[in-house]
């Protein structure tokens, strides 16, 4: 009788110390790695935030605290000078809507046919598939420069794919368009999955499309649904993450390019080339400043223009890296 | 009879789908026979010829192989550069890969300010891509320190190295990975978004599952998340290598680049598609070794 009520005595003193003595490690365990996990990105967001630090507090200084040797990174004299410099040397609005008209269209159009090609080669068997998608990986590989001057030609005569030749035999001249200055290369080239980085968001895609299960699509099969209909009413609504994961890859480097732009665009260039240009164009302005003097006005002023240029897209993923949830048909299947 | 009309049938739906692949692939294909095929074929024709500047225009004068034969025999840095490139990137891929998925492991997890590190993180991709970098590695990185960015100095871990008992050029890899760690950070950019997207895309259920059967933090990890990111990770690796030997810094991507500028565009092309067929091959390699082992759903 003592005994049992002992036991249950100790049992009650035991127990709740127990259970607490393993939350409160449990505890420590967690303030340490969150505290592990703090330093370490704090670390990380040094090495990365350096230069755009180093950008942001350049763009908006004064020339004067550049000689200021006390000013390090918070400048005494704000101004917007440099910006509104940079804009009346390249000017941002019309570059910008350049930019945009080129990139927005493309970007859908890349995004579709990226998604259609990649379900083709990832649900289908025929011959040959597999050497054709390695060429798909070739097509990633081997850089613009390489080709630069037969596809400059391609767009200069554009021939509608043989088509323009063809009645060219009959009308004694081939048709050609000149494409150049125009976005429609860009188009033309996202329209057949060889835009920029096109091969890229189609392995991308296959790859998805491969880890995704095919409960939806044979059900849909047996509903009576055909190969295309299943992709535009199971897959693409479905696809989630990776939409926007290539959509913003997409726009990413449709925003960046550089190469492709300067080699078909004559005058009127985006943002990302008119940047370039923007260093020539302010040494020939500045001809009679002295170097130093020279070299000290024009930095503020690029720095200010690559912070233009880097803001939209930063701000854009920023709202985009939401919607990286969890994607429905996996939860749907599996649970 | 009945056997033979089912057999029958079934091969007309297998043709029917091969059919239907075959019509998902047009619109690649056809833009890989006219803006990839041709201009490399004709890319390829220039490299056999020496090409003059006349007051005409462009004048291709044949040369057979006399282009690829200066690469082998005669140009000092291709060789060099080309196995150079190829040994870096036996060691930088597998570190790329490992920081990014540490990286993306962490980003994935809930936390005050989430939000901020992941844009934090995405800056890479941004900026290295473009025209920016090109600026900041000027006016930055170079007024910064004086010479190109390293921000750890590595002179006294050499020494304790090799004193104890190291292989020096093991030591070097390790001091290498160690100054590069801001190369390498922002070499990660895509990988990390890549398959931070594809961590997000693991049911949670299944690692509820886990902890039911008793599964530890650690086995659950290896088992459910490696497994099921697998196709990702093959992915990531894949594209680190293209990205290595595509970006502008690499000394033969320098120059492909370099001699366009200087006019000589018939050895720029001899050496990218020397060079691109040296990579093409590497890549199938590790592609066909990776892919096995990788997780389908559907094979």
């Amino acid at each position: 009788m003592l005994n049992a009520n002992v036991d249950a005595a100790l049992g009650r003193l035991l127990r709740p110390s127990e259970g607490s003595g393993k939350k409160a490690a449990d505890r420590a365990l967690r303030v340490a790695s969150s505290v592990l996990r703090f330093l370490f990105l704090l670390g990380m967001s040094y090495v990365l935030l350096y230069p755009v630090l180093f950008l942001l507090s350049n763009a908006f200084r004064a020339p004067i605290d550049k000689l200021d040797p006390t000013v390090i990174w918070i400048p005494k004299h704000w101004t917007l000078q440099n910006f509104v410099l940079a804009d009346k040397v390249i000017g941002f609005a019309p570059s910008l809507l350049r930019t945009l008209g080129m990139m927005i269209p493309s970007v859908i159009i890349q995004v579709f046919v990226c998604l259609v090609v990649a379900y083709g080669f990832a649900r289908f068997n025929f011959k040959g598939r597999d050497f054709l998608f390695s060429c798909v990986i070739f097509t990633i590989i081997v850089p613009v420069q390489t080709m630069i001057i037969p596809l400059y030609v391609n767009f200069r005569f554009f021939d509608f794919f043989g088509i323009g030749r063809v009645l060219g035999l009959f009308t004694g001249q081939p048709v050609t368009v000149r494409l150049l200055n125009t976005n429609w290369p860009f188009y033309i080239m996202s329209a057949t999955g060889v835009g920029i980085r096109s091969g890229l968001y189609i392995f991308m895609a296959r790859q998805f499309f491969r880890g995704m299960p095919v409960e939806l699509e044979e059900a849909a099969f047996v509903d009576g649904c055909g190969p295309f209909e299943t992709f535009i009413k199971i897959m693409l609504p479905n696809v989630g993450s990776i939409l926007i994961v290539i959509t913003l890859f997409s726009v990413v480097w449709h925003w960046n390019d550089y190469y492709m732009s300067v080699m078909f665009y004559v005058d009127d260039y985006p943002l990302s080339v008119a940047v370039t240009g923007l260093q020539e164009r302010l040494s020939l302005l500045s001809q009679n400043m002295s170097p130093e003097d020279m070299a000290l006005a024009q930095s503020s002023i690029l720095e200010a223009a690559c912070f233009v240029v880097v803001a939209p897209i930063l701000l854009l993923y920023v709202f985009a890296q939401r919607y990286f949830t969890e994607s429905i048909t996996r939860t749907g299947i599996v649970g | 009879m009945k056997k033979a009309s089912a057999g029958r049938k079934r091969s007309g739906l297998v043709a029917r789908r091969a059919m239907y692949g075959r019509l998902f692939i047009l619109p690649w294909l056809i833009g890989f026979v006219f803006f990839f095929c041709i201009p490399l074929g004709t890319s390829f024709y220039y490299t056999l010829t020496r090409i003059n500047i006349t007051e005409a225009g462009l004048e291709f004068q044949w040369a057979g192989f006399e282009n690829y034969l200066y690469a082998f025999t005669t140009d000092p840095d291709f060789t060099r550069n080309i196995v150079e490139s190829v040994l870096n990137i036996v060691y930088q891929v597998p570190i790329i890969i490992f920081f990014s998925l540490f990286i993306a492991n962490i980003l994935k997890g809930d936390f005050k300010g989430r939000t901020l590190m992941r844009a934090i993180f995405f800056l890479p991709v941004i900026i290295s891509s473009g025209v920016v970098i090109a600026i900041l590695k000027e006016n930055v990185l170079i007024s910064g320190t004086g010479q190109e960015a390293s921000l750890f100095q590595t002179g006294g871990l050499t020494s304790v190295l090799v004193d104890s008992g190291f292989g020096l050029p093991f030591v070097k890899v390790i001091t290498d990975s160690i100054a590069k760690v801001f190369d390498l950070t922002w070499r990660s950019g895509v990988q990390i978004l890549l398959l931070l997207s594809a961590l997000h895309s693991v049911p949670e259920s299944m690692y509820e599952a886990a902890k039911i059967e008793g599964a530890t933090a650690w086995e659950s990890f290896w088992k459910i998340t490696f497994a099921l990111i697998s196709p990702t990770l093959v992915l990531a690796v894949i594209y680190s290598i293209i990205d290595y030997f595509t970006d502008y810094s690499n000394k033969v991507m320098r120059m492909i680049v370099l001699n366009v500028t200087q006019g000589r565009f018939e050895y720029s092309t001899t050496i990218s598609i020397l060079y691109f067929l040296a990579v093409m091959l590497i890549i199938s390699a590790v592609y066909g070794l990776l892919s096995k082992k990788a997780y389908y759903a559907v094979n």
